[in-house]
């Protein structure tokens, strides 16, 4: 029985932490539009592998640093997410859910096949290495530590932002009531715009991360959106904190399930957790009872 | 006037034998074969591999196009089944019902070939696999219009089991039932079947398997499967995947410290050097793929001579299309040597044994084919099982090879009988995953 409690155990237990700090920083540009716009971007993964390939292009074609790339692509990403808006969901504001829905459903398919007809079907890669840390027995992967120290940084900066500052009290109170606000006031077109790229502008920043662990093509978003989806449904859609906790309830669900079963059994047991969840706490994980 | 009435006969008779020309070539004309091919244009499977087999396909069927076969002309209809089984099924039901083709060839990916393969056979058209190689396609199916010339996954499975087991000793200094061995693959029919292969194969060579775990090709994640990789310590990792999840795990095994003696592949993600190269730097040196043999690696002195210059018109249209290549991928060979091998043999009996391009003409004309080993260029043989046998439709005489990416340029190490050189087994000390 003792033998399960070994050194494996402890590096599962560490990369579902990691694992989890990237799906908590895919998670937080959707709930933040969730949250204030009452939107649900299907299409974020999308914008993500806009971002990889922005990446790709800027460090493997124009010769730029990697560090001089990335906050590019943070503000190429951002104009995408406010561009979105203006085009696609500024127009549906008063239309019921399911339209936005299925409209941004829609921009999915048009960014991947507007990707594959841009791109090529080819896989892309960085071609940057990063050491690997080791510690006793166990390694553990840089990329995944950056990752997650920027769903900390990025989580921390976006809350300091809502809470200190006057647009972000501006978001939140439209996020409360978005007719009492115009009423008010308020340019909800223009804090809509605002929170949109704050939106885009975090999906580029998974995209900066996410091209040093992954290979980049058009369908790269199919392997993290439904994922990021669940998180944030699992932490209760515009629920930062809830979000935050669900990706590493997530994540270590994944990886230690997978560790003493198939790796297969881990994701079944990772949904199953998130049904069985859905009857128990159906507004989130950290909803308050009514 | 008799000379008159002559020259009006004679008259007469050019336009009607003008005529007569006019109608024959017309019905020359209209004497078509209409060829549905199906592979991944889009989707991850198409820079997996099933691009290069559509290159190797169309290159093939550009040049029957431009000669036809036996007064026929080929006409050929290219769909793409966007990596999704569902629409493999709906777009070769429209070629087949809608764009009225004769028959349907192509197809990447073992996932489409299986449901694929059940309804064209239920449709009784004839269906010609150029690549997918799951042995369910076929097993205890008893179909009668579907046939692959392709070598079947529980080959590509055994073989390596083989190459490994004969090495063992020599190479590891181990004897087979003390060498650790994993097998880890996509969970799809591909890997499945592959995987089914190498656990017969492993079971028969008295391997020590230390871990058997299938996978989704999609996960964002194999970090729990390194890990029990780590904790399995393999001497040898047997392993059957697509392209990024091919990559995702050897960098998540570098950033995890796997070690391990070998990595040998089954085609797929591993049959495209290029990527795998892109993708992994250094560590795509020493990696094993099975595959088909490339039919630019294949022995010449063993294949039929008239083959050669269609293996360089092959490589010449593929330099222009994809020009800089270092390694031309096996995945363009296979293709067009399937594809060859039934537009130049089959295809020529049916029109004149069988009197035409119907299944039941194109079905009988697929059962004669005869070709010993290195009648194609891939070099082996074709002959299929026959009907009433568990692999009905079957080539028995398909075989893979194990080829090893040294220093840029790929070889083939098994079997000893095309080896062009020796394997490098283990890695090498000092390579990112040896164990020295």
């Amino acid at each position: 029985m003792m033998d399960i409690f070994d050194i494996y155990l402890l590096e599962a237990i560490v990369n579902g932490i990691l694992l989890g700090g990237l799906l908590a920083l895919l998670a937080l540009g959707l709930n933040l539009i969730f949250g204030v716009i009452d939107v649900t971007w299907i299409c974020y993964a999308e914008l993500v592998m806009i971002g990889m390939y922005g990446m790709y292009y800027m460090v493997q074609y124009f010769g730029l640093s990697y560090f001089i790339a990335a906050p590019l692509t943070i503000l190429l990403v951002a104009a995408l997410g406010a561009l979105l808006h203006l085009l696609v969901i500024a127009p549906l504001l008063s239309a019921p859910p399911i339209n936005q829905l299925l409209a941004t459903g829609g921009v999915l398919f048009v960014l991947q096949s507007f990707a594959t007809v841009a791109f090529g079907i080819d896989f892309r890669n960085l071609g940057i290495r990063l050491p690997v840390l080791q510690f006793a027995d166990m390694h553990f992967s840089y990329a995944r530590l950056l990752a997650f120290a920027a769903a900390l940084i990025g989580m921390v900066l976006v809350y300091l932002f809502m809470k200190r500052t006057y647009v972000g009290t501006a978001i939140r109170a439209i996020a409360q009531d978005r007719q009492i606000m115009a009423l008010m006031g308020v340019d909800t077109r223009r804090i809509y715009i605002i929170t949109s790229a704050l939106g885009g502008a975090l999906a580029g920043l998974a995209s900066c991360l996410l091209v040093l662990q992954y290979d980049i093509h058009p369908f790269v978003g199919l392997s993290f959106g439904p994922i990021t989806f669940l998180v944030c449904v699992l932490g209760g859609l515009g629920n930062f904190v809830g979000g935050f906790v669900a990706a590493f309830v997530f994540a270590e669900i994944i990886s230690v399930g997978g560790l003493f079963s198939d790796l297969e059994w881990g994701y079944v047991l990772a949904f199953a957790f998130f049904i069985v969840m859905m009857f128990i706490r159906p507004a989130g994980l950290l909803a308050r009872r009514s | 006037m008799p000379v008159r009435k002559a020259a009006r006969l004679f008259g007469g008779l050019m336009v009607a034998g003008a005529m007569l020309g006019i109608a024959v070539s017309a019905q020359a004309q209209d004497k078509k074969i209409k060829i549905g091919v199906i592979f991944d244009l889009t989707g991850p499977l198409a820079g997996g591999g099933s691009e290069l087999e559509y290159i190797g396909a169309k290159i093939m069927l550009d040049q029957y196009v431009k000669t036809g076969v036996e007064g026929y002309k080929v006409e050929a209809v290219y769909a793409d089944a966007q990596s999704k089984p569902d629409v493999a099924i709906n777009e070769s039901v429209r070629l087949l019902e809608q764009e009225k083709v004769d028959m349907l060839l192509g197809f990447f990916s073992s996932a489409q070939c299986v449901p694929v393969a059940a309804r064209v056979e239920q449709l009784k058209k004839f269906m010609w696999m150029t690549t997918c190689i799951s042995s369910g396609v076929f097993e205890n199916k008893n179909y009668k219009y579907v046939f692959r010339p392709q070598a079947s996954g529980d080959q590509f499975g055994l073989m390596t089991m083989d190459f490994i087991a004969q090495n063992s000793l020599s190479k590891f200094g181990k004897e087979p039932k003390d060498l650790r061995v994993a097998i880890i693959h996509e969970d799809g029919a591909y890997g499945v079947d592959v995987a089914k292969g190498n656990e017969a194969g492993a079971k028969k060579a008295g391997f020590n398997v230390v871990l058997k775990e299938g996978y989704s090709a999609t996960a964002p994640d194999l970090s729990a499967l390194v890990t029990k990789l780590k904790r399995a310590q393999p001497d040898v990792i047997f392993h059957t995947g697509y392209n990024p999840d091919i990559t995702l795990l050897f960098r998540q095994a570098r950033e995890q410290g796997l070690k391990f003696g070998a990595i040998v592949g089954h085609g797929a993600g591993y049959g495209v050097y290029e990527k795998l190269k892109e993708g992994l730097g250094p560590d795509a040196n020493y990696i094993f793929d099975t595959d088909p043999i490339s039919i630019w690696l294949a022995n010449p002195k063993g294949l039929d001579p008239k083959l050669l210059p269609v293996i360089k018109m092959v490589g010449d249209e593929f330099d222009k299309i994809k020009p800089g290549v270092a390694i031309r991928s096996a995945h363009v060979g296979i293709a067009a040597s399937n594809s060859y091998v039934f537009l130049n043999d089959v295809l020529p009996r049916a029109i004149k044994k069988y009197g035409g391009v119907d299944p039941d003409a194109l079905r009988k004309a697929a059962m004669d084919t005869d070709i010993p080993e290195g009648g194609t260029m891939l070099g082996f043989g074709v002959k299929f099982y026959a009907e009433g046998t568990v692999m009905a439709g079957q080539n028995e005489r398909s075989f893979p090879v194990v080829i090893q990416y040294i220093d840029d340029k790929s070889y083939v190490v098994w079997p000893k009988g095309q080896a062009a050189r020796e394997p490098v087994l283990p890695l090498p000390a000092g390579t990112t995953y040896s164990y020295k």
